[in-house]
């Protein structure tokens, strides 16, 4: 498990431990946190589970792929150097504490 | 507008904008459908209220942008009753998860998800690989084959007898009756079909009651949405409907792609020498070759681009069309495998986002790669033509091949 941190547009925080191996965007529909909608189930296919990686650690969550960056010009809110689809963050023990902010809206 | 039609237009309708579209029936869509879709964008406004011979009225939606609208809000666009098969009004079940709405939708979504998750799927890749191979078998010596009968609709219905874990030897009877329901022009056929279909699902929900086997069958018999037992009914509408969803959707796909590969060997040849883009392939051949539509109730009067739309409406997304829309995919008729990545519409969107699309995607994949790899050339049988099935599964009817 690992402690992942979602923070809401209006604020509100969720911590939810993340079994290893799961995904950022799994630790937030099991955990019914609303702003990942991830209406693909995880298939770099929609853009709705765009999150922004908090600044302290987004040198620790990897570089998207190419079909990542081009997914995210699909996503709703606006697309900045932090922006992730939480579908492609595995999480990993050395992840445990991550914070992640959710965008006001996935559509 | 053919005013000797017996057609109720209501009258908050603006008249210029009724017409025939003539989708799924008429004689410019049964030849060339896909070009047939592109082309409304050239000669249709936005939105257009159509009726057929065989559709009863509806607002019909070219634009990406207005379907992925209608069916990313469900609060104000419902599928109840909107399901694509006419039930029994005195012993009613509702089409599920399709016709369930959010929040309750996901409970029952829920159930089934991990089994077509992208990580669930690939564990079917090797036998999906192995059966597509095995048809391959069947007529690779004989130097042709007709694609839609002994490759497009056995694969799929192999693959998703796995996926229930049931027995392959269904394979015939499940082929009959998915042909039946779907494309028999003949209703007493159809209402056969379905009474054999029904007797089926029941015999199996009855044997899988209590059976934990990993396949999907087992997972909606036993399933619990939310914590509470399903009635009969709803689990029969559960199964039905997966059932249905996952067979004809994948032929007539596979079927409009292989008509396709068989006339370009050029861009054959470039799927061949670019095995590492094969995802970008699938996914343009998706978006070009989308099999089917959807359909919406408006849940209270509203607005959608400047239209007054009432209460009670029907509205249907022209997801073939959406996705040629040059709005949202430049120069749309081209195929092109190295567009920039972007939701297709081809699974719809929203809650009700197609459950088989990965599964689906993988399919096309591997028989894409499967049968370039053992039959790079091949073209349609000389002579032959391919003609369309009406109806709301765009696809072809017999594909001849010959190499
Ligand atoms: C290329 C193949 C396929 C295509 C083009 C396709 C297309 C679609 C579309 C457009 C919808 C949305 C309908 C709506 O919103 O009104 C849908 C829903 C659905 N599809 Fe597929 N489908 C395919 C394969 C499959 C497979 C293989 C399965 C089963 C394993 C499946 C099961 C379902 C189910 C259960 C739904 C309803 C989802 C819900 O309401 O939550 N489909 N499909
Ligand atoms: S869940 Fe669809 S792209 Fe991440």
């Amino acid at each position: 498990m690992a402690l992942v941190t979602y923070v809401e547009h209006d604020g509100a925080r969720h911590e939810v431990d993340v079994p290893v191996g799961d995904t950022v965007m799994q630790g937030a529909v099991n955990n019914l946190v609303d702003g990942i909608v991830a209406e693909c189930g995880g298939g770099l296919a929609c853009a709705t589970c765009h999150c922004y990686v908090d600044e302290a650690w987004a040198g620790k969550t990897g570089t998207p792929s190419t079909v990542e960056t081009e997914m995210l010009e699909a996503a709703a809110a606006d697309v900045k150097p932090t922006s992730r689809l939480s579908c492609q963050i595995t999480v990993t023990a050395e992840l445990a504490g991550l914070i992640v902010h959710l965008p006001a809206t996935q559509f | 507008m053919d005013t000797n039609a017996p057609i109720q237009i209501p009258s908050h309708v603006p008249p210029e904008l009724v017409r025939k579209l003539g989708i799924t029936e008429s004689a410019e869509f049964l030849a060339s459908p896909h070009k047939f879709m592109a082309a409304l964008h050239e000669t249709q406004p936005p939105i257009v209220f159509s009726y057929g011979d065989h559709s009863p009225p509806a607002w019909n939606l070219l634009k990406y942008e207005d379907a992925y609208f209608v069916l990313r809000h469900p609060e104000f666009f419902t599928t109840e009753g909107t399901g694509p098969f006419p039930r029994d009004p005195n012993d009613y079940w509702k089409i599920i998860p399709l016709e369930i709405e959010p929040p309750d939708h996901r409970k029952y979504r829920a159930l089934v998800d991990p089994l077509v998750s992208p990580k669930a799927v690939l564990a079917l890749e090797v036998s999906i690989r192995a059966f597509a191979n095995e048809l391959i078998d069947n007529f690779i010596d004989k130097g042709e084959c007709e694609f839609a009968k002994e490759f497009g609709r056995p694969l799929p219905v192999g693959v998703f007898l796995d996926l229930m874990a049931l027995p392959r030897d269904m394979m015939d009877e499940f082929v009959r009756w998915a042909m039946g329901l779907l494309h028999a022009q003949d209703r007493v056929i159809a209402g056969q079909v379905m009474a054999e279909v029904t007797q089926y699902l029941n015999k199996v929900i009855a044997e899988k009651r209590g059976v934990l086997d990993g396949g999907m069958v087992s997972a909606i018999v036993n399933g619990r949405p939310g914590g509470e037992e399903m009635s009969a009914r709803e689990t029969f509408g559960f199964l039905f409907f997966v059932w249905i969803a996952g067979l004809d959707t994948v032929f007539a796909t596979l079927n409009n792609i292989f008509v396709w590969l068989a006339e370009n060997p050029e861009r054959r040849q470039e799927i061949i020498d670019t095995p590492d883009n094969i995802n970008n392939v699938v996914e343009e051949l998706l978006r070009v070759f989308t099999v089917t539509f959807s359909g919406r109730t408006v849940r209270d009067d509203i607005e959608l681009r400047g239209i007054k739309m009432k209460k009670g409406d029907k509205i249907t997304s022209i997801l073939p069309a959406c996705n040629y829309d040059p709005d949202a995919f430049p120069n749309p008729a081209e195929v092109n495998f190295h567009r920039p990545r972007k939701p297709v519409l081809t699974f719809a969107g929203g809650a009700h986002s197609c459950l088989g699309a990965h599964l689906a995607r993988l399919e096309v994949k591997i028989c894409i790669q499967e049968f370039l790899r053992r039959i790079p050339n091949f073209t349609i049988k000389p002579g032959a033509k391919i003609e369309y099935w009406p109806g709301g599964v765009v696809g072809p009817k017999d594909v001849p091949l010959a190499w």
